[in-house]
C-alpha cells in the first residue's frame, strides 16, 4: 500500500517535522498554507479515442490519465415483452452500481494490491453513493451503458496518489460525452454519428458552458496535534495522528439557496480512515537513556527496546498508538465540508479548466 | 497479477437464477419490518480458542434478522503469529500486520471464487487499519503476524427473490463483525494491544411505515428497511475514547452535521455492544 512504505526520516527528522506541523499557524515544510492544494497543471480531452479524458500533473512530478469509455450493454433481467409506454418516466430509471467499472493502476504495485483495491473503492464509493451517477447510465428498459473508467497513475508515487487521482477522474467525468440517442422507448438502441451533437453526461449550461451538476472530489485531510493540514504531501503524512479521505459533491442549488453566504452548497458523500505510516516509523531515544549521553546503567546493546515503554519525553519521536478522538475526527469533516472553504476553492479552480 | 499456478474455471461463469417478480405488489415477499428498538443490536455468540492450531483463534456468529435463535454472519479467524520475518525482508522496527478476509465461495447468494476480489482486499485494508490502532506494535520489532478472516455465511437474506442492491450495506456489517472477531482472535493468540477494538455500525433509515421520516437505528439490517440513506461503521477502543477506524458512506447535506454527529455516536454505541460481549467471552477464557 501506498502509504505503509517505508519513510525514510530519521526519529530527529520525524520529531521536527510533527513539532514544525504543530505550531500554530503550522509551517509546512513546502511553505505552503494549511488548506492549500499543491499547484497544478490540468488538461481535458487529451485521449481521442475515448469518450472523455483528463490529465493532471502535480508540482511534485506526480502525473495521472484517466480514461472513460462506454459501451452499450444489454441490462441483465430486462423483460422485452412487457413493452409499456410508461417506461419514460424519469422515476422508473433504475441505475445499478455494477454499470460502472473502475481500475487504478499504480506503476511499482501489483494489481491485486490491497493498496489500489483502496483508493478504487474509495473513488467508486464516491462516484455511486448518490444513485444518480448510475441512473445517468439509462438507455432504455433493455439497454444501458457500461462506463469503464481507468485511471492510471503515470509517475512514481511519490506521495499518497488519492487527491490526484479523484481531481483527475472529476475532470474525465466532466469531459465525457455519450453519442446521441436517436431511437424511441425501447427499441433497440440507435444513435447519432455526428460527435459534434453528442450530449455530455454532465449536462452544461448552454451560454456559459458550465457544467450544471458535478461529480464528486475526494480530499485528503490529516490532523497534526491542533491543526487541520489538506493535501498533505508524502514527510508530512508520515507524521499524521489521524487522515482521513472526505468525498465531497455538490448538491443542486435551489432557491432559497441562494443569497445564503457564499459558496456552494456541498453534501458528505463518503468518509474513509487512511492507515497513515507514521505508526510504522522508528521511535527516538532520549539522551536520558542514551549510553553515547552519559546514561549511567544504558549499557543494553539496543536502547531503543527498552524504550518502547518509557513515558513520552518531549522533542523525541514517538510512534503514535491508538486513534483518534470522535471530535478530532467530526472537526476534520466539518473543516472539509465548510462552506467557501478547501473543497469549494478546488471545485472553483476546477471549473476554470477549459473542457474543450 | 492473476493466479497462474492453478487452473480456475472462467470467472463469473455460474448465473445466479432471478426470479420473476410477482406481478402483484402486495403478494411480494418482504422482511418484516425491524422488531428490535432501534438502540439494540442483534444476538452475537463469541468464542475464542477454536482453532487449535493456530497462536489465537475466534469463532463469531451473528442472529438472523427476524428470526431469533437462527443465524445469519458466521465468521472464524484465525491468528498466526508473532514469529519472525524471513531474513530476506527489510528490517521493521515494528510487528507487521497482514490481514486477509475472505468470503467462503458459497457465502453469499452470488457465488465468490476462491481467488480474494477487490471487495474484499478492500475489506482486508479497512480490517488492517482498525487492527493497527489496538496493537502495541513496537513490543514486537522485526516480527509479522497474520489474521485471516473466513467468512463462513454471509448476512444475507435468502428470502427475498431479488437482489436489491444492499450487498454494498452488507459490506459494513461484515467488517464490524470482522473487527471484532480478530480482535478477540489477537485477545486469544496474547498479542498486546491497548484495548479490546469492537466494530458497530449505524445507519440512517427512512421507512414508509413511519411516513418517510429519517431515523437513526444500529445494526441495521438493509432489508427490513425500505431505503437506508447512509451509514457508518466505527471501530472505538472504550477506554481510550478513541476511534481507531471510520468508513461512512451515504449521501448527507453539508448543513446537516449534527445528524452525521449523531450516526457516528450510534456507531460507538454499537461497538461498545459488541465490546462488552468481547469482553464477556475473553473474561471466560481467562477465569
Amino acid at each position: 500500500m501506498a502509504t505503509t512504505q517505508q519513510v525514510l526520516l530519521s526519529p530527529a527528522e520525524l520529531a521536527y517535522l510533527h513539532a514544525s506541523l504543530s505550531l500554530t499557524p503550522p509551517i509546512r515544510p513546502d511553505g505552503r498554507a494549511p488548506n492549500l492544494f499543491r499547484p497544478l497543471v490540468a488538461e481535458t480531452g487529451i485521449l481521442p479515442g475515448t469518450n472523455g479524458s483528463a490529465r493532471i500533473c502535480f508540482a511534485d512530478g506526480t502525473e495521472a490519465i484517466v480514461g472513460v469509455k462506454a459501451e452499450v450493454e444489454k441490462t441483465r433481467g430486462a423483460d422485452a415483452t412487457e413493452g409499456g409506454e410508461d417506461a419514460e418516466e424519469d422515476n422508473n430509471r433504475e441505475g445499478r452500481s455494477e454499470w460502472v467499472e473502475l481500475t487504478v493502476e499504480i506503476p511499482g504495485l501489483r494489481d491485486d494490491d490491497s493498496g489500489t483495491a483502496f483508493l478504487s473503492a474509495m473513488l467508486q464509493e464516491a462516484l455511486l453513493a448518490d444513485g444518480g451517477f448510475a441512473r445517468k447510465l439509462w438507455i432504455n428498459r433493455r439497454y444501458h451503458w457500461k462506463l469503464y473508467l481507468d485511471i492510471l497513475l503515470i509517475s512514481p508515487p511519490l506521495s499518497y496518489p488519492l487527491p490526484l487521482l479523484s481531481l483527475t477522474t472529476h475532470l474525465a467525468l466532466l469531459a465525457t460525452r455519450l453519442p446521441r440517442l436517436k431511437s424511441e422507448g425501447d427499441e433497440d438502441p440507435f444513435f447519432d454519428d455526428d460527435w459534434a451533437a453528442a450530449p455530455y453526461l454532465y449536462p452544461r449550461d448552454k451560454k456559459s458552458s458550465k457544467a450544471l451538476a458535478r461529480p464528486p472530489v475526494t480530499l485528503l485531510v490529516m490532523a497534526v496535534g491542533r491543526n487541520i493540514i489538506f493535501d498533505p504531501a508524502k514527510e508530512e503524512l508520515a507524521v499524521a495522528d489521524v487522515a482521513l479521505a472526505v468525498s465531497v459533491g455538490e448538491a443542486a442549488e435551489t432557491d432559497d439557496d441562494k443569497g445564503k453566504g457564499k459558496g456552494r452548497k456541498l453534501r458528505l458523500l463518503s468518509i474513509r480512515t487512511i492507515d497513515p505510516p507514521s505508526r510504522l516509523t522508528p521511535p527516538g531515544v532520549p539522551n536520558a537513556s542514551n549510553a553515547a549521553y552519559g546514561a549511567a546503567g544504558a549499557t543494553q546493546k539496543q536502547p531503543e527496546a527498552r524504550m518502547a515503554e518509557a513515558e513520552v519525553v518531549e522533542g523525541v519521536w514517538r510512534a503514535p498508538r491508538g486513534g483518534a478522538k470522535p471530535l478530532v475526527m467530526a472537526a476534520l469533516v466539518q473543516k472539509a465540508l465548510e462552506r467557501g472553504g478547501v473543497a469549494d476553492e478546488v471545485l472553483d479552480a476546477l471549473d476554470g479548466v477549459d473542457l474543450g | 497479477m492473476a493466479d497462474r499456478r492453478r487452473i480456475n474455471g472462467p470467472p463469473g461463469a455460474t448465473i445466479p437464477p432471478i426470479y420473476e417478480d410477482a406481478s402483484d405488489k402486495s403478494v411480494v415477499t418482504r422482511q418484516p419490518p425491524r422488531s428490535r428498538p432501534a438502540n439494540a443490536i442483534r444476538q452475537t455468540y463469541l468464542k475464542t480458542g477454536v482453532t487449535p492450531s493456530a497462536s489465537g483463534s475466534a469463532y463469531l456468529e451473528v442472529e438472523m434478522a427476524g428470526k431469533p435463535g437462527v443465524s445469519g454472519l458466521k465468521l472464524s479467524c484465525t491468528v498466526h503469529g508473532p514469529r519472525s520475518l524471513p531474513r530476506s525482508s527489510l528490517f521493521s522496527p515494528h510487528i507487521i500486520l497482514s490481514t486477509h478476509v475472505k468470503f467462503a465461495p458459497f457465502a453469499t447468494k452470488q457465488r465468490r471464487g476462491y481467488l480474494r476480489d477487490p471487495t474484499e482486499r478492500d475489506l482486508g485494508s479497512h480490517l488492517e487499519a482498525a487492527l493497527r490502532g489496538a496493537i502495541i506494535a513496537d513490543r514486537w520489532p522485526k516480527s509479522g503476524v497474520d489474521i485471516i478472516v473466513s467468512i463462513i455465511e454471509g448476512d444475507q437474506d435468502r428470502e427475498t427473490s431479488r437482489q436489491q442492491g444492499d450487498e454494498a450495506w452488507d459490506m459494513m456489517n461484515t467488517l464490524s463483525g470482522c473487527i471484532t472477531v480478530a480482535s478477540a482472535a489477537l485477545a486469544d493468540a496474547g498479542i498486546d494491544c491497548v484495548d479490546t477494538v469492537a466494530g458497530g455500525v449505524a445507519a440512517l433509515v427512512r421507512d414508509d411505515a413511519d411516513n418517510g421520516k429519517p431515523k437513526i437505528v444500529i445494526d441495521p439490517v438493509p432489508s427490513e428497511h425500505d431505503k437506508i440513506e447512509a451509514a457508518c461503521c466505527v471501530a472505538y477502543l472504550p477506554t481510550r475514547d478513541e476511534i481507531t477506524n471510520l468508513w461512512f458512506k451515504g449521501d448527507m447535506p453539508d448543513d446537516d452535521m449534527a445528524t452525521y454527529m449523531e450516526l457516528v455516536q450510534q456507531g460507538i454505541q454499537a461497538s461498545k455492544h459488541a465490546n462488552r460481549v468481547l469482553v464477556q467471552c475473553i473474561g471466560e477464557t481467562v477465569g
